[in-house]
């Protein structure tokens, strides 16, 4: 970072750092060298009195050491030619009586991160390993994986490996946990280190003398060892019994995880297992420290995942107090929305109605796609009390049960008719674009059923010139579409009007190409098939060769509900999908063109890739409608896409 | 665990120190903290772990300062919290407080202890006890390598260092009980709980063996006494000094313990309790002209106790204005930039009830955004009483050089997270 004016600092400190008056003033030594340190910490570029400071660690002034060499571990990347330099001090420090000097030394050594170091650095680090006081040994221990981080993806040396073992045994209870810690980097590329019956006993009979972290750390190592017998599983559970109380939450955590893990291994015991974690995690909920409390909510949220209903009878833990922060909050609402039961439904559904009108509007809106979800299984009530919400005529609440309702309607049938008398007047409220779309796709798919549907649409299609939102207009031409096969008299004209707007003069000319383009793809003409078994496709999908398979961008998180939305609308059928956020995510689709020819598709979304892979197969080969079926898929997952970025 | 590097950033994210301790994530990604915090937050999806890209921010807020960890591992994340909470407790201890102003004027010994708190991303020694043995803030003070290495460096007790030396040895005991209430606008307790810690202040010399034992019920159980009163303790953590295979064994207490101020226990009780302060209130909102508050408060402990200190909160709206207050007892202050009166009452027997009326005056025209519901809050302390009625019975303390040591007890019982929501 060059700074204005650095240049003339420099040349300052060098001058003082080489004035010998000052040299032998030991107190105005050190404090020139501090102004060096607090213009580096300041972004300063203090490289060029490297040479100097080089001098300045041949001190027996240790505080001027550590400054020194914090120093030459910044710089050394930039400098390698003059830290070479440095080495020599550094390896006579290696060999210096006190040991707090030889750590000091070799830990600086083995972080200076440049090339050609290695070769210096591998007897200090030898010798470090044997040394007589367990600081340095620490020391070297960890230098031994910063060594291998050096040489790259060398080779893994042997000898060293064998001596890091060994000193698992070692008296230190930190020299063993940086044993495993570097064995793990050093033998990453192997699986890391290797956990047998023999280690993993050690381990377990020194886990009292370890600080927390270290602790923790042999937690996380222990699940790699698989007891041999039930009789060894119960004895190891035992032993870390007590490990779940202790006052560290990062322990409590690798105990509860190791638990878990073991336990999975043996079902019979995870019931006592599951009985046994639950009050630490239950008390780590409540833990004072905001983030180990979201972390403890995230663990509940986890074991939720795999054990519904496991911490339904502390429901009560999960309620949400006036001055926590967001991000609790919506852990603890999704909490609650998982452990509700037919005891506790009442209590947790009042709780969040509390919450749907809180001041902050992104914590109400939680707290209703909250009760949305719980409203799969217990429609009744809360749809009720949707419907009361909407009573309050808040704009951010308002749009946000419409979008619930869109969404349950789908879901549970059943409840269609309380919430079509719940609809009108809702219209009056809504101003953003999920909402609007939300609306109009109710009124479309059931508009036969609410009697003002066509005049809400009606206001919709007046105003259709103002609308910002893409999304809302192609909603609002396919739920007039639809509502005017069921309501022709009263759409007809508007379906009209609409029509002319949207293909009509205000399409400008490079769009009207495009517009005049559309009929000769119409070679292509997906129909509404009847929907396909899920054992008739699995067995057709075996059965076909993949006709075409390609890649499109995809970013982030998405509604699977909206993309099989948007694939209805296309008739494209959706036969199968996992749920939204998992990885990796797979849908399979369906359809099948006016000739009988069936298109069946899987998308794939693998974990951390920005891309979804499309694989396409066809019952009968014909490349024309092949290519038309995909670039109508493509169009509809760009279009997904856009609205959801 | 392993966190790459640890970032203490100024309150516009600009970083104040840092240290890189693996060199696996470029040191200039921290530049992408601060956008993305402020991204988070409008977007009302800030969480303690932001991520961008392959690099993970762990962060915690503390008075005006940001600590960040990054990695780029799946490392356990309550381990980094914990690092990180550690590492604001040593600088507190050196620094008295933690702040922008304290780590510019101490940079040397923030990097001092940064050294020696992690290496290549692993903790290692913590302990500001033993920090300080050796690293010293009286940074004027030349240390010519004198061959010291502390000895607890070594220690097998790592928390303790040996001869230490007292005239007058002594222990003092706090027992520490909190209560946290969340009750309903309609009056129904929906939590109740309450966290008891005990603490230690040890002023002992050599290495000391602590015997403490309490009314705790499955001790009683075990003895055969279960006739007397006690107390059954949930969610028990102890400090590392003691030993837990003894407590599981037969539920005793033993240990060395660290000098000085220390917690040697924490643990909750989860059964219900008359709420100590028993609140009603009646908040009426005549818009565009008043406000009036009724607030009953109620006592519901002990005779002979008294809570002291008792801060009772109640809100009001932000645009009310001409407070008028009549209480029965103590005085309310209207707080404006708090929106609450606050009722103090400096002394509150068990048994009595009181009562404070307000008066604010609403503006005729009402202003546009809504309003949250904050609840009341109650802060109180009642000394000599404890709710669960844990007592102790005993501390032995044995040293082999076999001084008398005289323990000594306190008892609290103190509002925690105590809450009454209002309608």
């Amino acid at each position: 970072m060059p700074y204005l004016g650095s240049e003339d600092v420099v040349k300052e400190l060098k001058k003082a750092l080489c004035n010998p008056h000052i040299q032998a003033d030991r107190l105005r030594y050190r404090n020139v060298i501090q102004r060096v340190i607090r213009y580096m910490t300041q972004g300063l570029d203090m490289s060029g009195v490297f040479m100097e400071m080089v001098k300045a660690s041949a001190t027996v002034d240790i505080v001027q050491k550590k400054l020194v060499y914090l120093y030459m571990c910044t710089y050394a990347p930039l400098k390698p030619d003059l830290a070479l330099l440095a080495i020599n001090t550094l390896c006579k420090d290696c060999s210096d009586p006190n040991p707090m000097v030889r750590g000091l030394a070799l830990r600086s050594m083995c972080s200076l991160r440049m090339p050609g170091v290695q070769e210096y650095i591998q007897q200090p680090i030898l010798n470090g390993l044997r040394d007589k006081a367990s600081y340095v040994r620490r020391v070297a221990v960890l230098g031994c994986a910063k060594m291998h981080n050096l040489h790259g993806d060398s080779e893994v040396d042997g000898a060293l490996v064998n001596e890091l073992y060994s000193l698992l045994r070692d008296q230190d209870p930190i020299v063993v946990v940086n044993c495993l810690r570097s064995l793990e980097e050093i033998l990453k590329q192997e699986g890391g280190v290797v956990i047998n019956k023999p280690i993993a006993h050690h381990l377990l009979n020194r886990m009292s003398k370890l600080d927390q972290w270290g602790q923790a750390e042999v937690l996380n190592f222990l699940l790699r060892y698989q007891p041999r017998s039930e009789e060894e599983l119960f004895d190891i559970l035992n032993l870390l019994d007590s490990f779940l109380k202790s006052s560290s939450p990062g322990v409590v955590m690798g105990a509860t995880k190791l638990f878990l893990i073991l336990a999975k291994m043996f079902p019979h015991v995870q019931t006592d297992v599951l009985v046994r974690v639950k009050g630490p995690l239950l008390a780590a909920c409540s833990s004072e420290s905001r983030e180990l409390c979201f972390v403890a909510l995230c663990h509940v949220r986890q074991i939720l995942h795999s054990l519904p209903g496991h911490f339904s009878s502390h429901y009560k833990k999960f309620f949400c107090s006036y001055s926590e922060p967001h991000y609790i909050k919506l852990q603890k609402v999704e909490v609650l929305c998982e452990l509700v039961n037919d005891e506790n439904v009442q209590q947790v559904l009042e709780e969040l109605r509390g919450y749907c009108t809180d001041v902050s509007a992104d914590f109400a809106q939680a707290a209703i796609f909250a009760i949305g979800g719980i409203a799969r299984t217990y429609t009744d009530q809360c749809v009720q009390i949707l419907t009361e919400l909407l009573g309050l005529r808040q704009e951010h609440i308002t749009t946000v049960v419409v979008q619930t309702f869109r969404d349950l309607v789908w879901l549970c049938p059943q409840c269609t008719e309380a919430v079509c008398q719940a609809l009108p007047g809702c219209e009056e409220n809504i101003q953003d674009s999920e909402g609007k779309q939300a609306l109009i796709w109710l009124l479309g798919v059931h508009g036969e059923r609410i009697p003002n549907a066509p005049y809400v649409l009606e206001d919709f299609v007046e105003n259709v010139k103002s609308e910002t939102f893409p999304a809302v207009k192609m909603e609002l031409l396919t739920a007039l579409l639809r509502l005017f096969l069921s309501r022709p008299a009263e759409c007809q004209d508007m379906l009209g009007r609409l029509l002319y707007y949207c293909i009509g003069p205000l399409i400008p000319e490079e769009n009207k190409e495009r517009v005049q383009e559309l009929p000769d793809s119409g070679a292509l003409m997906l129909v509404p098939n009847r929907q396909l078994t899920a054992d008739y496709f699995e067995k057709t999908w075996l059965s076909l060769k993949v006709a075409h398979q390609q890649v499109l961008p995809w970013r982030g998180e998405f509604h699977p509900d909206t993309l099989q939305m948007a694939l209805q609308v296309v008739n494209i059928q959706t036969i199968a999908m996992s749920r939204a956020g998992s990885r990796p995510w797979k849908a399979y689709l369906s359809a099948q063109d006016d000739t009988g020819c069936l298109f069946l598709t899987e998308l794939l979304l693998e974990p951390g890739n920005s891309e979804m892979q499309i694989s396409v197969k066809q019952n009968e080969a014909r490349t024309e409608t092949l290519n038309s079926f995909i670039s109508v898929l493509e169009t509809v997952i760009g279009t997904i896409e856009e609205i959801k970025s | 665990m392993s966190a790459s590097a640890v970032f203490i950033l100024d309150v516009k994210g600009k970083p104040l120190i840092s240290r890189n301790y693996k060199g696996d994530v470029a040191m200039s990604k921290i530049e992408h903290f601060m956008p993305l915090l402020v991204q988070r937050e409008e977007e009302g999806a800030l969480a303690p772990l932001l991520s961008h890209g392959q690099v993970h921010f762990l962060w915690t807020k503390h008075s005006n300062l940001y600590l960040v960890a990054t990695t780029s591992k799946n490392a356990n994340a309550s381990l980094v919290y914990s690092f990180l909470y550690k590492t604001i407790e040593v600088f507190c201890e050196y620094f008295k407080e933690l702040e922008e102003e304290s780590i510019r004027d101490n940079f040397v010994i923030v990097y001092e202890l940064l050294d020696e708190l992690m290496d290549f991303g692993f903790p290692q020694t913590t302990d500001s006890k033993i920090l300080q043995e050796y690293i010293t803030q009286q940074s004027n003070k030349l240390e010519t390598g004198k061959s010291r290495v502390p000895p607890t460096v070594t220690n097998a007790v790592s928390w303790r260092s040996e001869g230490i030396k007292y005239k007058k040895n002594e222990v003092f005991i706090d027992v520490i009980e909190s209560v946290n209430l969340l009750v309903n606008a309609n009056g129904s307790v929906l939590l109740s709980e309450i966290v008891g810690t005990i603490k230690l202040k040890v002023f002992l010399s050599g290495m000391p063996e602590l015997r403490l034992g309490l009314n705790d019920r499955v001790l009683f159980e075990l003895t055969g006494r279960s006739k007397n009163k006690s107390v059954e303790l949930e969610d028990v953590k102890f400090h590392q000094c003691v030993r837990l295979s003894r407590f599981d064994n037969d539920r005793t207490i033993s240990f060395i313990p660290p000098d000085g101020d220390f917690e040697l226990m924490s643990y909750r009780l989860s059964t219900q309790v008359k709420p100590l302060i028993w609140i009603e209130s009646v908040i009426e909102k005549f818009s565009h002209s008043r406000v009036e508050i009724t607030v009953k408060a109620k006592g519901q402990f002990k005779k002979q106790s008294v809570a002291n200190g008792v801060e009772i909160s109640v809100p009001v709206p932000s645009d009310a204005d001409s407070p008028r207050f009549k209480t029965s007892v103590g005085s309310a202050k209207y707080v404006p930039e708090r929106n609450v009166v606050i009722w103090s009452i400096k002394s509150f027997p068990g048994g009595k009830e009181y009562l404070m009326r307000a008066h604010f005056g609403l503006p005729s025209v009402e202003k546009e955004e809504v309003e949250g519901r904050p609840p009341i809050g109650v802060k109180f302390e009642i000394p000599y009483f404890t709710v669960s009625g844990i007592q102790v019975r005993y501390m032995k303390i044995i040293e082999k050089s076999g001084y008398q040591a005289l323990p000594w007890v306190r008892y609290i019982t103190q509002s925690g997270d105590y809450q009454l929501r209002t309608s």
